[in-house]
């Protein structure tokens, strides 16, 4: 594994800001990192880069401790935090020329041709740049950077459309050269189109695991019965689950059901039941996401 | 232990600040010295027979060697352009070596490649004390040249005021040591800087009562200014030497010791997000 947590804590006072994280990334993974502001998600990233101390709990990056050897750690990292800054009385092309000078594995050539597909103007002062100038800048000295893991913060936040698809393309590239990417987004759909898995965060708390696969091959079927529901057989215990049940204004029973796999083992047991109006499709992660953060479904797990 | 891109940016951020000091302190001590010209040494010493003898104490030598060329030249050393020239710059820089590009958000881009901080942070201490040197050698050619070449050539020797240009480096070290301590441990520029003005006004005042009063003289040695008194070695002898190595001992001793703690505690603390 290149990145490993285990009970990973950061506690400010009596306020938790990570609460015992266990994590593994392997080598050569998307990973993405989903939470809404305040759910831990940064003090993560900044706990793996050596920034803070942890409480509890130790953190593994490329086989180095990051409180012990956070040096090891940013040998092997390039981080691009949520809101990048820099230095506002230099030119966009002085940014780029001291980033290849601080680190020796960030190609100045490579940063130029990245600045260059995102559009960006390195002539002009940073202090005259807009947020997604700077941003531009910052992302094209990380990925610039031939280093195992990258770590990018809202990579695409404050982008036009146009510069968060190439933003996208470029992280794939990156992974397709073997760079392992750590991803924290808001934007689910970017998520889910580039993650090969994601952690789901929230309050501190790591609260779900899953793989981009996994959830394509999930299914949500709605359904009104026309007589009472039984439950589910014993037999798919585990593959299904029953998210909402209740009865409308007409007094007839209401069923939501998630099937996490395939849904051709059901469709025997489904034909059993008492079902109209059925609706079934894919969940995808924004319905992952809501069953943690909108639903108040998951609480505790 | 440095790192070269850190020195590069650190000299590009003092480059302008060095820049106005140097131009202010090159040509002050012409300024000073034609101004002072400007009163007859008779007219002078009655100036200061006017002073109520509890006064006097303020000047820290015996006011016989103010009424001299030296005496009022040396006075230019406690003139708020050579005092406020040096706080200024001990002040913004030391203030900016940890709290300014953390709260700026720079320091994180900084930190994300793989540089120690104490490299960071000794990178920037020491570009911040050679432009203290720079400005003091530049002070240095100023009073050199007004003295030798100015209105009281050949009265006073121009070497005589290297002790007393050596002091206020001196000064120049302490400010951005202590204030490169506040700033280790802090998150906002505007505070390492607020304390240092507390500090500023606490150490004048103690050294104010320190010496107007002959019992509460102890309080002096509580502020840097105590070991600030250039006005004392400007005799051109070895004594003003030794006085200038045991001035210097506590200010850049004091400095280094502050730099030193503020490094150790920037290697340790958290750094948050900037806000």
């Amino acid at each position: 594994m290149l990145v490993v947590t285990n009970r990973l804590t950061k506690r400010y006072g009596g306020f938790t800001a990570l609460d015992a994280c266990t994590l593994a990334v392997p080598p050569g993974e998307i990973f993405g990192l989903l939470g809404p502001n305040g759910a831990g998600k940064t003090t993560l990233l900044r706990l793996l880069l050596g920034y803070l101390t942890p409480t509890s709990g130790s953190a593994t990056v490329a086989g180095h401790d990051t409180a012990a050897d956070s040096l090891g750690v940013r040998e092997n990292v390039a981080y691009l935090p949520g809101e990048a800054r820099l230095f506002r009385r230099m030119n966009g092309r002085e940014v780029l020329d001291f980033f290849a000078r601080l680190r020796p594995t960030c190609s100045r050539g490579e940063a130029g041709r990245v600045a260059d597909r995102l559009g960006l103007d390195v002539s002009r002062q940073v202090a005259r740049m807009s947020t997604g100038m700077r941003q531009k800048l910052a992302l094209a000295t990380v990925l610039a950077t031939e280093v195992p893991l990258l770590i990018l913060d809202e990579p695409t936040a404050n982008l036009d459309p146009t510069a968060r698809a190439e933003v996208l393309d470029l992280v794939r590239e990156a992974n397709a050269r073997g760079q392992t990417v750590i991803f924290s987004s808001h934007v689910l759909s970017e998520v889910e189109e580039s993650c090969g898995s994601v952690a789901i965060m929230r309050a501190g708390r790591l609260v779900h695991e899953q793989s981009i696969a996994d959830i394509r091959r999930g299914h949500r079927i709605r359904a009104r019965l026309t007589a009472g529901f039984a439950g589910v057989p014993e037999a798919f215990d585990g593959h299904v689950r029953v998210v909402a049940q209740k009865h409308d204004a007409a007094g007839a029973e209401r069923l939501v059901l998630e099937a996490a796999e395939s849904l051709a083992p059901l469709l025997g047991w489904l034909a059993t039941l008492p079902l109209e109006e059925v609706e079934i499709e894919p969940i995808g992660l924004a319905a992952v996401y809501d069953r943690f953060h909108r639903s108040g479904e998951g609480s505790g797990t | 232990m440095l790192n070269r891109a850190v020195w590069r940016q650190s000299w590009g951020d003092q480059k302008l600040l060095l820049s106005a000091l140097a131009a202010l302190w090159a040509v002050f001590p012409w300024i000073y010295i034609w101004l002072q010209s400007q009163v007859p040494m008779g007219d002078f010493q009655l100036l200061l027979r006017l002073i109520p003898e509890d006064w006097q104490k303020l000047s820290g030598v015996p006011i016989a060697e103010v009424a001299t060329a030296a005496g009022r030249i040396a006075l230019a050393f406690v003139d708020p352009v050579v005092i406020l020239g040096a706080t200024v710059w001990g002040v913004t820089r030391g203030s900016d070596i940890v709290s300014g590009p953390l709260e700026r958000g720079t320091m994180e881009m900084v930190l994300a490649a793989p540089v120690r901080r104490t490299a960071v942070y000794a990178t920037h201490a020491l570009a911040t004390i050679l432009g203290a040197a720079v400005l003091c050698g530049i002070l240095l050619v100023g009073f050199w040249t007004a003295v030798a070449w100015g209105p009281w050539a050949g009265q006073v020797a121009p070497g005589r005021f290297a002790p007393a240009v050596g002091n206020t480096f001196g000064l120049m070290v302490c400010m951005a040591g202590v204030a490169g301590l506040v700033s280790a441990a802090g998150s906002h520029r505007s505070h390492a800087i607020g304390g240092m003005c507390g500090f500023y006004v606490l150490s004048l005042l103690a050294k104010l009562v320190g010496r107007m009063s002959d019992s509460l003289s102890w309080v002096g040695w509580l502020s840097v200014f105590g070991a600030y008194e250039p006005q004392r070695l400007v005799a051109g002898t070895a004594d003003s030497w030794w006085l200038l190595a045991r001035y210097d001992a506590v200010l850049v001793g004091l400095g280094l010791a502050a730099y030193l703690v503020g490094g150790v505690v920037f290697a340790r603390r958290d750094l948050p997000a900037p806000l």
